[in-house]
């Protein structure tokens, strides 16, 4: 450590503007000199690597802050860059990981320059914990791999639906047809055969048409949220009282996973839940639509358990909104649905 | 008269086979809606033909198509679906199976002429 520094932390006391600054500075801010030892270590690094500076100062910065197995290639890089060696990390913003005094490692944004003030080559890493960041972006990644499972996973349930149900029933339908046919042209009497496909034709029909509401409803996209909510309602085998309508149209995408959020949950609250009473609230106020379902039934229900709760959640993710599920063993569930839509 | 076993999870596309069949005078001797049941039946009926889904719930009909035709007098094969020809086509060779004839254009004519293939090759071992 130089004559004139603190001994806090490493820092130039003559310049007390510059040691506010590097105090104050919510990154770290780290210094080492041409053998690798730390002198400068501020408050930030204090808190973020929970080591104290003077714990640190004119310690090896490898064995302070650089995981084990990255120790070598550490100083092998300083070495070789001070025996002439092409800079390869300096004056750039690079990802690596960093590890605190309990050995936990997290990753960092670190960059280095290089000053030369005193004759000596002084070192400065500015750092920065990017745990968050890197939690979000592989949140991100996880959320946008389940979209395209989810997307997927519905393609395949369309098609088996089509295959196991219309396409099936329609080629029953077909042969019956057929044998009537020939069966009229030797003059019997085919009126049951005709009834029976009569009657094949309704339920492929009813089939069709519950398959097209599940891909997307017909009510929805021509009346909006309020007239296919209301769909789901009377369709619902529990009672369920409305608090609230939104009163005008929204943009598709914030409608339909409006729509789909109460079709999911009051499927869960009559399906699974066993319950006896169900509030939909959803109106649109400030600028965000809330949507809210609320259940009596036996609760506990697990967002991470099922594709239903954890796609809603994707979806909300992918339009900035939230979804919370409040639930416990008797308690019921309440699922709330936020969405940011225009006003 | 021709014997036939239908194998398919679909009840009223057995009902409409069948109808179809006897009406052509084939003797259906039983029916089954998943592999397992299936293989069962035609041990039990050793019918002429099977007339499989391919699409079973419990296993593939290619499955229990190369099974059925393993051993001896062992009956023709006819694999039927609501699938495009051209998808099953590749799955045939392994299958064992005398052919396929699309659910939507399926007589019994169309069966037969396809059975025979099995049934009239001299080195068959099908009944």
């Amino acid at each position: 450590m130089a004559v004139g520094t603190d001994a806090r932390t490493g820092f130039d006391s003559g310049e007390p503007h510059l040691q506010a600054m590097l105090e104050s500075s919510l990154d770290c801010v780290v210094a080492i000199d041409g053998h690798g030892r730390i002198v400068a270590w501020n408050p930030a690094a204090e808190r973020t690597f929970r080591r104290p500076a003077a714990d640190v100062l004119l310690q090896d910065m490898a064995d302070t802050i650089v995981p084990p197995r990255l120790r070598d290639q550490h100083r092998d890089g300083l070495r070789r860059y001070l025996s002439g060696g092409a800079p390869r990390v300096l004056d750039q913003r690079i990802e690596t990981v960093g590890v605190r005094a309990d050995g936990t490692e997290f990753p960092v944004e670190l960059t280095i320059t290089r000053i030369d003030v005193s004759g000596e080559p002084l070192f400065v890493g500015y750092l920065r914990d990017i745990s968050d960041r890197v939690a979000a972006e592989e949140e991100l990644r996880a959320s946008r791999a389940r979209i395209v499972a989810a997307a997927d996973a519905a393609r395949r349930r369309i098609e088996r639906d089509l295959h196991d149900g219309a396409q099936q029933r329609l080629v029953s339908l077909g042969l019956t047809l057929r044998l009537a046919r020939d069966q009229a042209a030797e003059g019997e009497d085919v009126t049951e055969l005709l009834d029976e496909a009569l009657e094949e034709l309704t339920e492929t029909t009813a089939e069709l048409r519950e398959l097209a509401r599940g891909i997307h409803p017909a009510v929805l996209t021509e009346g909006g949220l309020d007239p296919a909510i209301a769909a789901l309602v009377r369709r619902c085998p529990v009672p369920v009282h409305r608090t609230a309508e939104v009163g005008r149209r929204l943009d598709p995408a914030i409608e339909a996973t409006a729509y789909f959020t109460v079709a999911e949950a009051l499927t869960n609250a009559a399906k699974y839940a066993d319950a006896t009473r169900i509030e939909v609230d959803v109106r649109c106020e400030d600028g965000l639509l809330g949507v809210e379902i609320r259940g009596d039934g036996r609760g506990g229900a697990d967002p991470s358990q099922g594709s239903g709760l954890s796609g809603i959640a994707d979806r909300a993710s992918a339009l900035d909104g939230t979804v919370a599920v409040t639930t416990g063993t008797g308690r019921g569930t309440t699922i709330r649905l936020e969405l940011p839509c225009a006003s | 008269m021709t014997s036939v076993l239908i194998v398919d999870d679909h009840a009223g596309f057995r009902r409409a086979a069948r109808r179809a069949l006897e009406a052509a005078g084939w003797h259906v001797v039983g029916e089954a809606r998943d592999g397992e049941g299936g293989l069962r039946e035609a041990a039990s009926t050793a019918p002429d033909v099977v007339l499989l889904d391919i699409q079973l719930p419990d296993v593939s009909g290619i499955d229990v198509s190369a099974q059925l035709t393993a051993g001896p007098d062992a009956p023709a094969v006819v694999l039927t679906s609501t699938r495009d020809p051209e998808d099953v086509a590749p799955l045939l060779p392994r299958s064992g199976a005398a052919g396929f004839v699309p659910k939507d254009r399926l007589t019994a004519e169309a069966v037969g002429a396809v059975a025979r293939r099995s049934l009239d090759r001299p080195d068959s071992s099908a009944r």
